[in-house]
């Protein structure tokens, strides 16, 4: 019997490939996507509305298992969720955080939805204070392919003429509560920007999808799909074309190659055999998320491809960069000490943004170059977790905690790091994994810019807390560690010049025609806004450009 | 999954609510507290509650410690939510926090001889609440105490962490989490964007 032979491998399922599945398999290209976990049942694998009283350990998970939680998504409600039976290491130095989403549909079912175009201000950013390299694109060109991909997913914002946010066609916006009027008139007061978040999740009945109930618990996964997962979305209607097979605990472990170094497939371990298995196709797109890429391209390893696939640059896994996230200031409004508690966390923190608002003007204005963005949040939450920080006990301790409890606020940054020379991915040169398969092993510290970010924060966002009215009571936190925000950009950039990017500007790689790469490893950086729905847009762009390269013949069978 | 009304999804609800109920027996006050469930199995209450971790002796110490920091007050308190069982499943489930709770009630029953002639128990209300207070606030914090306030900031998260993650605590803080909307909740207070005039009816 011939060897069965695909139009596409895609390895991967969550906001990139899935993405690329949904497109291809529009087209009428036969498709195979590899998938390292297994599919998630909302009623079984979501929080599904479980209050934490229903849980074993109340929603604080079980403290034998503490040491092996990665990050706040991977909880008691959703462990099914994450997997982290593949070790990675860090070089001496590196403090790495990697939390995993194995589950078809990746990270896409427990994302935080915020959904802000890159502008050009992102795409000139080299050009106008001399960093690093401008990106191969503009967004005139990729503009048309966020309009659709909003209309696709559905987010939730205004129009805010910002010079750093382009705007888009935006779903009706979650309205302002209570704190959010209080830090907007703060805000406005200092000078800094207080708006609705564009926030992919469904403030009406949206393309065939429920509209939101608003209960909060996004992150833990949405039981009728009102916000935008693969999912919910995109694999459904992949698999009503009948042109997707889609395999599920398959562990990519490398790219095939023929003998002119061309791709021919992908070798993946299926997890429930153990065995490793072969699947040959005529191209191949890779959207495993930008370390796991790297990974997965470095060990492919050929006679002419000696140092990793696509890699005659030698970029391949380089250019890592990083969202900082911290809390840069706490405190709480006594405007609202004692008032009626408000249904304030029903869009899970991404209500309002304070959207970049440095260096716009002129790109050197402040002590740093580029920008940050901050999400402030608060009010009552599931859990007063503010209680633990009062003084006392007894009746007085349980009043307080009550009037206190619609009253607390938070500012989260997000500050992109700069490219550099020693924030890197390699192959750990003896650790392996229990397959045999040589792991990742990281190398990233935060840079002097994206320090002076944080310090900055620290201080608009204390003097916006006091200008409200509030009190501040730490702004002197430390930054989390890097990979905590699952933002993580590079190792795959993308440029004209085949001797400094690994693919060119529409996500292939220079180096093997029929090789693409469909999530945020193709990013310059990681700019100011967060990373899915540009992964979304971008692999559109990619998937349309490869069905074209079919249209016109130049993948051909193997 | 499209058009899927609330009701599909309340009966979804009970259904999940009631599978995850399912697993956890054994508990008398925390399953008592899962009651809107409406399934009547699940309310059947052991009488007494055997601690896991704690001997009886220490176990008596913690609910009366747990009483005293969330106490039933004209509200229901830690008692009524059954922090102590809370307390002590997650202790016995958690090893290296177990030398620290067992050290911190020996301590305070040494420091209760030491300083009142008699063990923290067999204490009056008033003097159990005069010991406390110097780990409890810090003006009030004597030296030598260290380990004493160590013990008891533990102990007051543990029971914080009981109270407000039980059906009661939901209650107390009459909280709006977790519940379905039809809109997204919009600030009534159009006119007073700073809310220097808002009432505060919770004193």
């Amino acid at each position: 019997m011939p060897k069965k032979i695909y139009d596409v491998v895609v390895i991967g399922t969550g906001a990139g490939g899935g993405t690329a599945i949904k497109t291809l398999c529009d087209a009428g290209l036969k498709v195979c996507a590899l998938n390292a976990g297994r599919r998630l049942d909302p009623e079984k694998d979501f929080r599904f509305h479980r209050m934490p009283w229903e849980m074993k350990f109340r929603g604080l998970d079980d403290p034998k298992r503490r040491s092996e939680s990665y990050g706040y998504l991977d909880n008691e409600y959703t462990k099914a969720g994450w997997e982290h039976e593949i070790p990675f290491t860090t070089a001496p130095g590196t403090k790495w955080m990697w939390p995993r989403c194995f589950s078809v549909g990746g990270k896409t079912n427990f994302w935080g939805r915020s959904s802000a175009r890159f502008g050009d201000i992102d795409f000139r950013a080299a050009s106008l204070d001399g960093y690093d390299v401008d990106w191969p694109i503009t967004h005139d060109e990729i503009g048309p392919y966020y309009t659709r991909i909003e209309k696709m997913i559905g987010v939730a914002s205004t129009v805010q003429n910002r010079p750093s946010n382009p705007d888009g066609s935006y779903l009706p916006p979650f309205k302002f509560r209570c704190l959010d009027r209080i830090l907007e008139a703060g805000c406005n007061k200092v000078g800094v920007p207080y708006l609705p978040d564009r926030c992919a999740q469904l403030t009406q009945p949206h393309e065939g999808h429920p509209a939101c109930h608003f209960c909060g618990e996004c992150t833990t996964g949405c039981d009728v799909g009102a916000f935008f997962s693969t999912p919910w979305f995109f694999l459904p209607k992949a698999e009503a074309t009948s042109n997707l097979e889609l395999r599920t605990d398959a562990l990519a472990k490398n790219v095939l190659t023929d003998e002119n170094g061309h791709a021919s497939g992908v070798a993946y371990i299926d997890r429930r055999s153990k065995q490793e298995i072969e699947v040959y196709s005529r191209s191949v797109v890779v959207a495993a998320s930008c370390v796991e890429t790297a990974r997965i391209m470095l060990n492919s390893k050929s006679r002419r491809w000696p140092n990793g696939i696509a890699n005659s640059s030698g970029q391949l896994g380089r250019n890592l960069c990083d969202h900082l996230y911290g809390e840069s200031a706490r405190g709480y409004l006594p405007q609202l000490v004692g008032r009626p508690p408000f249904p304030d966390h029903v869009g899970d923190s991404t209500i309002a943004w304070m959207p970049r608002w440095q260096n716009l003007k002129d790109p050197q204005e402040e002590k740093f170059i580029r920008g940050y963005s901050v999400y402030p949040d608060g009010g009552c939450e599931e859990f007063p977790g503010f209680a633990n920080e009062l003084e006392g006990f007894g009746s007085s301790f349980k009043c307080e905690i009550k009037r206190r409890y619609p009253s607390p606020v938070s500012f989260g940054i997000q500050a992109p790091s700069l490219r550099s020379e020693t924030n890197y991915v390699d192959l750990d040169p003896e650790v392996k994994d229990p397959y045999g398969i040589p792991v990742a092993r990281l190398h990233f510290q935060w840079d002097e810019n994206v320090l002076k970010m944080w310090e900055h924060s620290k201080q608009v966002c204390a003097e916006v807390l006091r200008a409200a009215g509030g009190v501040l009571e730490d702004n002197s936190d430390d930054p989390q560690i890097p990979g905590f925000s699952l933002h993580e950009t590079g190792t795959c950039r993308m440029g004209n010049d085949p001797m400094q990017f690994v693919t060119n500007r529409f996500g292939q790689t220079h180096d093997v025609p029929n090789l693409y790469v469909c999530d945020a490893s193709v990013f310059l950086n990681c700019t100011d806004k967060t990373t899915t729905i540009s992964i979304l847009a971008f692999s559109l762009r990619t998937s349309e450009y490869l069905i074209e390269n079919f249209r016109r013949g130049e993948h051909k069978a193997a | 999954m499209a058009g899927q009304g609330i009701q599909r999804r309340e009966i979804l609800r009970i259904l999940g609510t009631a599978a995850a109920v399912a697993q956890f027996p054994g508990f008398s006050k925390w399953t008592f507290a899962c009651g809107h469930v409406g399934n009547a199995a699940l309310q059947i209450k052991p009488a007494v509650y055997h601690p896991q971790f704690f001997s009886s002796t220490e176990y008596g110490l913690v609910e009366r410690l747990a009483d005293m920091i969330i106490p039933s007050d004209g509200t229901p308190g830690a008692r009524e939510a059954g922090v102590a069982e809370f307390i002590d499943f997650m202790v016995a489930a958690d090893p290296e926090v177990q030398y620290a709770f067992r050290t911190g009630l020996t301590w305070l029953n040494a420091h209760s001889e030491r300083r009142l002639g008699k063990r923290f128990l067999d204490l009056p209300p008033e003097q159990q609440t005069s010991l406390l207070e110097p780990l409890a606030y810090k003006e009030k914090a004597r030296p030598g105490e260290d380990e004493g306030r160590e013990f008891f900031h533990r102990f007051r998260e543990y029971t914080v962490n009981g109270f407000y993650t039980s059906e009661i605590g939901f209650k107390e803080l009459d909280s709006p989490a977790l519940k379905f909307y039809a809109e997204s909740p919009e600030c009534p207070h159009k006119d007073d964007p700073e809310h220097l005039h808002v009432s505060h009816p919770i004193s």
